[in-house]
């Protein structure tokens, strides 16, 4: 009882005390947070508009994990979808088609790798190592020799509505894409409790053999999953792109790390089956919670450590937790 | 719902006519007849390889028969899979569990059929239904828990609720209770009595006679392929009378009591308790074969695997005067070898060469400090590949090319090298061809002559008199009787041991 | 064909044996090696048809010397693919290795932290940065051997847990001051009085070795053989735990060397170096016939594969494309490289 109890719950509570801790302590190394209060209003807004991004992804990547799955690429997807939408935004493509192409060029990534792993039969951690290579070169492509980032300068410039999407706050003070994640994770949360994509999910990572014989075409959910996964990666690119006002090829580079954390930190199992999507909602909180919340105690650079820890230690509590569990 | 047909003109649910099935030198089934009648559980009892499985793959549409036909209701029925056998209604509960753990109960039991709209489900008909049926069978499982939450018997029962609720005429249980506890399968027989009274037939497979006894209106026992008898169990006379039928009246048996057995004990195990053991004891002699004879589930892998350290037990092992380590590692330096009963997946790297698998257990006597003799090692593989007549054109071919018999053969190579002084054999002829079975045979008596002991667990009692100097009967996990083989050996004592007969309910 | 059917059964004498004479098939690693091979040989004949000044003597021995380092890697990686197990921190641990190295020999009086190290001898620096990236070999084990968390999990992870550690150390940048001046004598020895490096001829070295373990020992048959079936392996007396231990602390230590001679080489201690290094050696791997499944592979394969992907890259670079399109490149060469393995072994055995 009390190990399902820590099982389901415990991600709140270490949501709560990462905040706590950082509220408490007032170290204001980066000017970041004013008065060094964590919790302070604008701190908050800065921290949910920075994790749109992975907020978008998280959900879509825990039903993916769920069905057994992985997708490596996601981090170049989200690069590519960065650098098509800064692209066509800086060549005077109207807002709404920037936004239809560039999910439509998710739907693409997506079904590339959901064809390299259902039809071809690619192991899944190979065929997203191809794409995340694959991606990543076309959006290093699409970006001029000699220059970082799709940026204003030479003679274009990024139109004005280009951060609507990622920065300016529409309400509360967030911007649209903190709504669009938190729209798309309740959509999902509903996908994953009453339909048939969710079920299934569940159903092809669980016991493959059980939903193949009950007549469900695990290959097609799982195609779907993937495509979901790409679209959900192109939105954060765009995100992320608005964000910064640039399209930069590198801009989610180990994104992927970061998505395989927050799902792991949500109580997904390796061998899929179970993970819910709010749990790994709350886990990108935490996790950028944590990433923004340390530059208040340490320098940047013990990010990529902290990170790489917290990775190890969601992996053993899940095996851990799992070992308990497993006592009918 | 499939072809749910509620005429009541059929007195018969199944029919079945002459079916035949033919493979290469064997004939599995042999013009088999009988009917079986609607609501009621049918039996169906034999011996290992007396085409039970055979005949079951038949109704399931996983095989196609050689010849003959059957009817469901009156109307022909001829499956081409087992996904048209389930829509024409007729369901087969595996061994293995297909249930998902992480879903609810109710969500498995509609898995597959749900109704929904623009991909989201929708509620229906068909919810009430599955959880009415449910609660017909069991009113106990809640159908909003989580099925990891369920035990092993509550999950056979939720798959049972999902047979008879997708429209199922007939629901085939194979060997069900294998298993269950005591109370579990009370529980489970109430459930198969409540199917009954719901116009569901069950063909109930099992080698327990006490349970067919229990739950059974007709059984049909079948032997060598062929169809023996179908009667009511109340005309049965018996335990006696359905272990004549199945056993028929001789066993082919060609035991020769063995001269060079001597006293000496090489290995003592005393009172090994795990998940399924209940303090079993026994010992073995230097240049004994001793059996070990049980059904499905009795306990004979457990032993094989704890007497090499695979798997924790407790109890003390004692092998040539010492307490042996519990590690397969340790048990082969001591001198116990295993041939597994999986051989492809516990006993082979069928993905390398014979070559490579044959000196695994010793490698120490084919290097020097850690650096290969290739010649030596590639002599020893073509060495024993002669003396066991693996049918192979070079010891290069791999492994997963050879026939079962001779992959058989690679791993009693892998065990021979490895100098061991007692081999453990799991069910050592599954699945292989009679000419291969008989030289398997004929190297363990060599063995055995050789000063070797010999442990043979087995399901298969013609193997067991066939070899045996002394053979124990395992039922449920503990080990009931020993019996000394012989030409006047009890064969209905044994049978009436292993099939639960010592701990006796029905006479 | 057969004569061994023929002997009778429990014939114990070995006088007889019969000889397994001629038409040894050639194993299915030396077929694909065969291909690997040929394939890095026809992409060199084609790249220097098309690439101006390519078919040079000097040009083919670049193309080995300029990858010492991923080729070095490759080998540890090699072993622990074919064991069943990826391990992704190699990168990761050329920069702790390196940054260790550095820190633990700068000297104790330094004019700002950076410049300010541990002051040990350098090949006590050496051997304690070695300690260093082992112990992230060892953090690997316990992990996959210990608490059965995927590889690939666990591998990403210490990738960066290590690169994270060199970052601390390094402040985010690297250290390459106030260094002894031996410190940069290792990587950058020439040998035989040739333009080649120590490291260099460490890596030609290391991969003899690495083919002469997987031929010739017991410990290349374990790996193998805990690849092919870890149940069987444990059912057949062999520690995979123990073994699998072994390799990943094998492959660490060479993470570990690279990691000190390019450190050595340029004379600083970079969080960053090694960046995608694990992303290579596993390309390598896979181009070379090394089967994720575990079982099957060889370092020779993986050697051509290298080759491979070097004239790749080194042609693409030769046809003034943009250095970008290495990735696209090597996505397609690793794709197309499964693809035709899947394909000819299929067909092969058919």
């Amino acid at each position: 009882m009390a190990a399902g109890f820590l099982r389901d719950y415990y991600i709140y509570f270490v949501l709560l005390g990462i905040v706590v801790i950082l509220s408490v302590a007032n170290i204001d190394r980066y000017d970041l947070f004013e008065r060094g209060n964590f919790l302070y209003p604008k701190n908050i807004i800065n921290v949910l508009r920075v994790s749109a991004p992975l907020l978008m992804l998280a959900g879509a990547f825990c039903l993916l994990m769920v069905s057994g799955y992985i997708d490596l690429s996601v981090g170049s997807a989200m690069s590519l979808g960065a650098v098509v939408y800064a692209l066509l935004a800086i060549n005077g493509v109207p807002i709404v088609a920037c936004v239809a192409i560039t999910v439509v060029v998710g739907v693409g990534l997506g079904a590339i790798n959901g064809f390299l792993v259902v039809r071809l039969k690619i192991t899944p951690v190979i065929a997203t190592l191809i794409t995340l290579s694959l991606y990543k070169g076309i959006a290093l492509l699409l970006v001029e020799d000699g220059v970082s980032a799709i940026k204003s300068g030479g003679g274009l410039k990024m139109p004005a509505w280009f951060n609507d999407f990622g920065r300016d706050g529409v309400l509360l003070g967030l911007p649209m894409a903190f709504w669009l994640a938190v729209a798309v994770t309740v959509a999902l949360i509903i996908a994953q409790n009453r339909s048939l994509l969710g079920k299934y999910a569940a159903a092809t990572g669980g016991n493959p053999t059980a939903a193949k014989l009950s007549g469900i075409n695990t290959g097609r959910v799982v195609f779907g999953l993937y495509v979901l996964v790409g679209v959900a990666a192109a939105l954060a690119g765009m995100a992320r792109s608005s964000f910064m006002s640039l399209g930069d090829p590198l801009s989610g580079d180990g994104m992927e790390l970061s998505a395989i954390l927050v799902v792991l930190l949500g109580g997904t199992a390796f061998s899929g089956g179970e993970g819910k999507v709010l749990r790994s909602f709350i886990g990108a909180l935490i996790i950028m919670a944590l990433t923004v919340g340390m530059l208040t105690l340490v320098p940047a650079y013990y990010q990529t450590l902290v990170i790489g820890a917290a990775l190890l230690a969601a992996a053993a509590s899940n095996h851990l937790i799992s070992r308990k569990k497993s006592a009918f | 719902m499939g072809f749910q047909v509620s005429d009541q003109r059929f007195p018969y649910v199944l029919s079945i006519e002459g079916l035949t099935k033919d493979y290469p030198g064997v004939r599995a089934v042999d013009d088999v007849s009988f009917s079986i009648e609607r609501s009621t559980v049918h039996c169906l009892v034999g011996e290992n390889g007396a085409g039970k499985s055979t005949l079951v793959k038949m109704l399931t549409g996983a095989l196609e028969p050689t010849s003959g036909r059957m009817q469901i209701l009156g109307a022909d029925y001829a499956p081409a899979s087992p996904s048209e056998a389930r829509e024409r209604g007729i369901a087969t509960l595996f061994q293995e569990l297909h249930v998902v753990n992480e879903l609810t109960v109710q969500e498995n039991l509609t898995l597959g059929m749900e109704r929904s709209r623009f991909g989201f489900l929708v509620k229906s008909d068909l919810d009430e239904r599955v959880v009415a049926t449910l609660a017909a069978i069991e009113p106990s499982i809640d159908p909003a828990a989580d099925v990891s939450s369920l035990s092993v018997a509550q999950k056979q029962i939720v798959e049972i609720a999902r047979a008879a609720s997708s429209g199922a005429n007939v629901i085939i249980m194979d060997e069900p209770t294998a298993a269950l506890s005591e109370r579990e399968v009370d529980r489970l027989f109430d459930v198969i009595r409540r199917l009954r009274e719901t116009d569901v037939t069950v063909i109930y497979i099992s080698h327990k006679l006490d349970e067919i006894f229990k739950l059974g209106d007709a059984v049909t026992v079948l032997r060598d392929g062929k169809h023996i008898a179908t009667k009511k169990l109340a005309d049965v006379d018996g335990r006696s009378e359905l272990i004549e039928m199945m056993i028929g009246r001789a066993v082919f048996h060609d035991y020769a009591p063995r001269a060079n057995v001597s006293d000496e004990t090489v290995l003592t195990a005393e009172g090994l308790s795990n998940d399924l053991l209940k303090d079993v004891s026994f010992h073995i002699g230097k240049g004994e074969i001793v059996g070990f004879y049980g059904l499905v589930g009795a306990g004979k892998t457990e032993i094989a695997r704890a007497l090499f350290g695979a798997d924790p037990v407790s109890g003390t092992i004692t092998f040539k005067g010492r307490v042996v380590d519990h590690s397969p590692k340790s048990a082969i330096a001591s001198g116990i070898a295993l041939v597994p009963e999986e051989r492809r997946t516990q006993g082979l790297f069928t993905s390398l060469t014979i070559a490579r698998n044959i000196p695994i257990m010793n490698m120490g006597k084919l290097s020097d400090r850690g650096v290969v003799r290739s010649a030596d090692e590639r002599a020893t593989a073509i060495d024993y590949v002669g003396r066991l007549r693996v049918a192979t054109e070079s010891v290069d071919k791999y492994v997963e090319k050879l026939s079962g018999g001779n992959q058989q053969k690679v791993v009693f190579a892998k065990c021979l090298f490895a100098d061991a002084d007692l081999l453990l054999l799991d069910e050592p002829t599954r699945g292989v061809d009679v000419g291969a079975k008989t030289e398997i045979y004929d190297i363990i008596r060599t063995l055995a002559d050789e000063g070797n002991s010999v442990a043979i667990f087995s399901s298969e009692l013609e193997e067991v008199l066939g070899l045996c100097d002394r053979i124990f009967l395992l039922f449920d996990g503990s080990l009931e009787d020993e019996v000394a083989n012989g030409p006047d050996v009890d064969i209905p004592h044994i049978l009436n041991v292993v099939t639960g007969g010592a701990q006796g309910a029905v006479p | 064909m057969s004569v061994l059917s023929h002997l009778p059964a429990g014939a114990q004498s070995t006088a007889e044996r019969p000889r397994d004479s001629g038409g040894r098939r050639m194993s299915d690693e030396s077929f694909i090696n065969l291909l690997v091979a040929s394939v890095a040989i026809v992409l060199f004949l084609a790249a220097s048809a098309m690439v101006p000044n390519f078919f040079q003597f000097q040009n083919m021995v670049n193309l080995v010397t300029n990858n010492w380092a991923v080729i070095s890697l490759g080998v540890g990686v090699t072993f622990l693919l074919v064991s069943g197990n990826f391990d992704l921190s190699v990168g990761g641990q050329v920069a702790l290795s390196g940054v260790l190295a550095v820190w633990f020999a700068q000297s104790t009086a330094g004019a700002n932290p950076l410049a300010t190290g541990l002051g040990l001898p350098t090949w006590l620096a050496m051997a304690c940065a070695l300690a260093g990236a082992m112990a992230i070999g060892g953090l690997n084990a316990l992990f996959v051997v210990r608490f059965r968390v995927p590889s690939i999990i666990v591998t990403l992870g210490t990738m960066m847990v290590a690169r994270g550690i060199a970052k601390v150390i390094t402040e985010g940048s690297q250290r390459n001051t106030n260094l002894p001046d031996d410190f940069g004598a290792l990587g950058n020895l020439a040998m035989f009085g040739t333009s080649i490096k120590f490291p260099v001829v460490l890596m030609v070295v290391l991969v003899l070795v690495a083919v002469f373990i997987e031929r010739k020992t017991v410990f290349g048959r374990l790996t193998y053989w805990i690849g092919a079936n870890p149940v069987t392996s444990r059912l057949s007396g062999v520690d995979n735990a123990r073994h699998l231990t072994c390799l990943y602390l094998f492959s660490s230590a060479i993470a570990g060397v690279v990691g000190i001679l390019l450190a050595s080489e340029f004379k600083s201690g970079f969080s960053a170096r090694g960046t995608l290094m694990e992303f290579d050696a596993l390309v390598i791997a896979l181009l070379g016939g090394v089967a994720i499944a575990g079982g099957f592979g060889s370092v020779i394969g993986m050697f051509f594969g290298a080759l491979i992907l070097a004239v790749v890259t080194s042609a693409a670079t030769g046809l003034v494309l943009s250095p970008d399109w290495q990735f696209i490149l090597k996505a397609v060469a690793v794709f197309l490289a499964i693809m035709t393995q899947t394909w000819a072994l299929a067909r092969r055995n058919r």
